[in-house]
């Protein structure tokens, strides 16, 4: 009986156990509220003054200032209705769907108490205990920049009105490359600004473009620029948002930015109800080294498939893309319109895993922004990337354009649609290969607009270059020919068959293209300056020296020709008119190719000093290991045997595959008498290169003069093994 | 632009007519207004919002410091363009408690002066046109006996560009504040604003 009356009494203390830990939380929170009431100086100082003053603060994008008790108790109720709505702070991932740094999402506690605050009469407390309010200085964050950019003229943003979108365009007035590390931007009137993009333009295609206005900024929301002829794949998010600090690049990877390069600042505009003045200035902070890790911006889309009817209310686009190599992802850019309602972006791993990238219920324009993870989200080669966003083009969307709700393509326009996912991907090193993964994103983007249009110009285009860098001519010839099957008078897709058709070979008729490129434009300096390099290679240099002599009528200023020419006319043994046309290069714009090429005439006049000079100017531009040979080289004839060995080190470090700079180390590490190293950089070149009697002859002479016959005398007869006429191996054998 | 809206609207307004007809006797009780209507800038009582023979008074309830009052400025300059010619008179009502004369010159430097600015601490405008944040709008009209007495025929919203804090349309789709002086102006049952009006609220004493 007791037993029993027992058993049944820890059966109701169990019950009670349970219940006590289920409601223990909420209980410990109301008694909590009761003892200590929620005051501005203890528990909402510290949130607003985390997530809130950043923006809301004098000069700030914020309409008013949130850094003071006073200022909450102005704005409390507000604060709690944002907060409850999770309208403020301004942040559209849905958390769990992607781990971003910097989430601005404020957590269900704090919401709460902004909530109780509010509603318990906004108590201040002690104000001992609130935290110091942040101080937002008007100085650059990052100190004085290496160079300031302001757009040039400044823009009046009407009173009222539709948003505007306006990219305004920055030249950048160098004249050497540089590396940029960190950039902020400064809308000028940050009310104004809801977000804005940075735009790299290589070939100042969209100032050509727009020759007589462009000062004015140029309306439209998205724009495309012509990246140029070199393989350099945009690979940064330079992205600005309300409360954005200064842009630190991650280390090793500044992006950057050559003479003759524009920026273009792409601007989202909300009037404020009174005409303001918007003229945004750029600092640029300025790496000492160019970037050792190369991200690349991948894009999927579909905006071709983008047709949506009146009314519709879930209307759905989809892409994916495969990769063809690992690689570590380092953020994603989710865009659409006015009418992008969910925005799912996410990866397929090889083992069927599925890995979100980001997830957005309910996407806004107005708060887009580029997302960064916390760290990089690896994703193995075969991942397939899938984009998947849902529109909805009914009249219950108020942010839909069109009342009533019209037909939707996809365009540039406001009433446009658009459906894009950027993410910025750094490639892992591809095994056993030197080949820039970057070339196979590309083609593997390129081949899925392509699968997607296949007359998508700039994706065949594109395609056809990477397959250029590869090496892979014929497929580009094939490609170029189908850009001109459509296009039969685009004088840049003549020019790249012209290249690609050299490339297989065939340089009569890349020759013959380029003529053609020159009849339909005669201005074409591409056109001429291909052909003139095309006739220099194939040693017809009077023809190529006319070439080159009428590029420069048209542009004195062009160095790169001044260059070329000088080349030819160095070949021909014109000396000292080559001399001339490689100062005139240097003279407009300092760059490499020249540098080097007037430090080889002055070496090979033996004025040593005058070439150690071009050369050490020349590698201030490029970090080139042909450079670092030469001044070596002049360097160790100068008796200059520590900077020599510098020099070699560099080479080596560039071509850490090749053996001939680990035979110039030991032959300089000889000279210097340290036959230690010498022999430690002998063995490598013969690591390196093992089948090479010479290498093991030098190594025998090595270890003879450090004492060491034994070893020495199996280097000469391993020389004699490979090479049995050997005859300096031979004699040394002898010498034994 | 304006004549194409109010065509659009033409076929609804029967049922509005209807749907307005019952709002009406619940909402239009006649609310006599008290002798003064708050502060002018420096500092004298407001007596009268009216010249005898005012066909109506609009109330546009701002706020300095916020920002969706500040997006309205310029829509409450053009229906006061709109109407002045047929006897409209604008109001701009400063309700927050705190708000300084000063504070209100400084603004409308930046953003423009007005006819007819008063500051309403007391809350006597607030009261009659039961306003509750800023942006908003009232439609007062002069009451048959004449005098400086009015009657609030219409509150709330300007129009539909906000639909709460964070959802806004690229651009309105219904002018209810505009809608609202033609329906006095035309003589016809006011109708009242198909949504809340969105805002920043109305500071109080404390």
């Amino acid at each position: 009986m007791t037993s029993s009356g027992a058993k049944h009494v820890s059966a109701i203390l169990l019950c009670a156990g349970v219940f006590l830990a289920f409601w223990a939380k909420p209980f410990h929170v109301r008694v909590q509220a009761a003892t200590a009431p929620v005051t501005f100086s203890r528990q909402i100082a510290p949130i607003l003054y985390k997530q809130c003053s950043s923006c809301h603060h004098p000069g700030g994008s914020g309409p008013f200032n949130l850094l003071s008790y006073a200022d909450a108790k102005r704005w409390g109720i507000q604060i709690k209705t944002v907060t409850q709505s999770r309208y403020m702070p301004p942040w559209l991932p849905e958390p769990g769907f992607g781990n971003f740094a910097d989430s601005r999402r404020l957590s269900a506690e704090d919401i709460a108490l902004l909530k109780e605050w509010v509603e318990s009469g906004m108590p201040e407390g002690d104000s001992r205990e609130a935290p110091k309010a942040p101080v937002f200085s008007g100085e650059w964050q990052l100190g004085m920049p290496d160079l300031v950019l302001k757009v040039t003229s400044p823009m009046q943003v009407p009173a009222s009105g539709t948003d505007l979108f306006r990219n305004f365009i920055l030249p950048v007035p160098i004249t050497e490359t540089k590396y940029v590390r960190a950039m902020e931007i400064r809308p000028g009137a940050a009310q104004v600004v809801h977000h804005a993009n940075m735009l790299i333009d290589r070939t100042a295609s969209l100032r050509r473009q727009h020759p007589d206005d462009w000062m004015q900024g140029v309306p439209g929301m998205e724009l495309t620029v012509d990246s140029g002829d070199t393989f350099d794949p945009d690979s940064h998010f330079l992205f600005w948002k309300p409360d954005s600090p200064a842009l630190i690049e991650l280390s090793g990877m500044p992006w950057r930015i050559d003479p003759g390069n524009d920026l273009i600042l792409n601007m989202h505009l909300k009037p404020t109800g009174k005409v303001e003045t918007l003229q945004a200035t750029v600092g640029l902070y300025f790496a000492d080294k160019p970037a050792t890790a190369h991200p690349m911006l991948l894009q999927l889309e579909h905006d071709g498939a983008i047709d949506i009817p009146a009314g519709d209310a879930a209307f759905v686009i989809e892409d994916e893309l495969k990769l063809p190599v690992d690689v570590d992802v380092l953020g994603v850019y989710p865009h659409a319109h006015y009418l992008g309602k969910r925005l799912e972006g996410y990866a397929i791993l090889p083992d069927g895993e599925k890995k979100w990238l980001v997830l957005i219920r309910d996407w806004d324009i107005d708060r887009q922004s580029v997302y960064r993870f916390q760290s990089p989200t690896f994703l193995p080669k075969n991942t397939v990337l899938h984009m998947r966003y849902t529109y909805d083009n009914s009249k219950g969307n108020v942010r839909n354009p069109n009342s009533p709700p019209l037909r939707v393509k996809a365009g540039n326009r406001s009433v446009d649609e658009m459906g894009h996912l950027w993410l910025q991907v750094l490639p892992r090193p591809l095994p056993h290969t030197e080949e820039d993964p970057r070339v196979l994103l590309e083609q593997a983007w390129m081949q899925n607009n392509l699968r997607k249009d296949p007359k998508d110009h700039t994706a065949l285009y594109n395609l056809a270059s990477a397959d250029m860098i590869s090496g892979d001519y014929r497929p580009a010839v094939d490609l170029y020919r189908r850009i001109l099957t459509a296009a039969p008078t685009d004088v840049r897709s003549l020019i790249a068959l012209g290249t690609a058709l050299d490339g297989i070979g065939d340089w009569q008729q890349a020759q013959g293209e380029y003529e053609r490129a020159l009849t339909i434009d005669p201005q074409s300096a591409d056109a001429r300056f291909d052909l003139a390099h095309l006739e220099a290679k194939h040693d017809n240099y009077v023809a190529a020296e006319q070439e080159y002599r009428r590029l420069l009528v048209e542009n004195p200023n062009d160095a790169v020709s001044h260059n070329e020419l000088g080349g030819v006319l160095v070949t021909v043994g014109r000396t000292a008119e080559a001399r001339q046309e490689f100062e005139s290069a240097i003279a407009i714009a300092p760059n490499f190719d020249a540098l080097y090429n007037l430090a080889g005439i002055e070496a090979d006049n033996n004025e040593l000093p005058g070439a150690a000079v071009l050369l050490e100017r020349a590698l201030k531009l490029r970090d080139d290991a042909d450079a670092h040979q030469l001044l070596g080289n002049i360097y160790a004839q100068s008796g200059k045997l520590a900077d020599a060995l510098d020099q070699f080190k560099s080479v080596q470090t560039l071509r850490p595959k090749e053996a001939v700079p680990h035979r110039q180390l030991a032959q300089l590490y000889s000279q210097m008498g340290q036959l230690r190293d010498a022999i430690n950089e002998q063995n490598a070149a013969i690591s390196l290169e093992p089948k090479n009697a010479d290498d093991w002859n030098n190594l025998g002479v090595l270890h003879a003069r450090n004492g060491e016959a034994g070893l020495a005398r199996k280097d000469f007869e391993h020389a004699l093994m490979l090479d049995p006429q050997h005859a300096a191996a031979r004699a040394n054998l002898a010498r034994l | 632009m304006l004549f194409t809206r109010r065509t659009m609207r033409r076929p609804l307004f029967t049922i509005c007519v209807l749907v307005s007809a019952f709002l009406y006797g619940g909402m239009c009780q006649a609310q006599k207004t008290q002798a003064t209507y708050g502060y002018y800038l420096n500092g004298e009582p407001v007596r009268s919002l009216a010249p005898s023979g005012a066909s109506a008074v609009v109330l546009f309830f701002a706020a300095s410091d916020c920002p969706i009052s500040n997006r309205y400025v310029p829509e409450m300059r053009h229906i006061e363009e709109e109407f002045a010619a047929r006897g409209v008179v604008l109001w701009f009502v400063y309700p927050n408690y705190g708000t300084t004369a000063d504070a209100v010159k400084q603004h409308e430097a930046v953003y423009g002066s007005e006819k007819h600015v008063l500051l309403d601490p007391d809350h006597q405008l607030v009261t009659l046109a039961r306003a509750k944040v800023t942006p908003e709008s009232a439609v007062l009209v002069p009451e048959p006996r004449g005098g400086d007495t009015f009657r609030s025929v219409y509150h709330g919203r300007i129009d539909d560009r906000y639909v709460r804090l964070g959802q806004e349309r690229p651009k309105a789709t219904q002018h209810d504040l505009e809608r609202a002086i033609s329906d006095v102006l035309e003589g016809h049952v006011v109708q009242q604003p198909n949504g809340p009006a969105v805002g920043c609220g109305i500071i109080g004493h404390p």
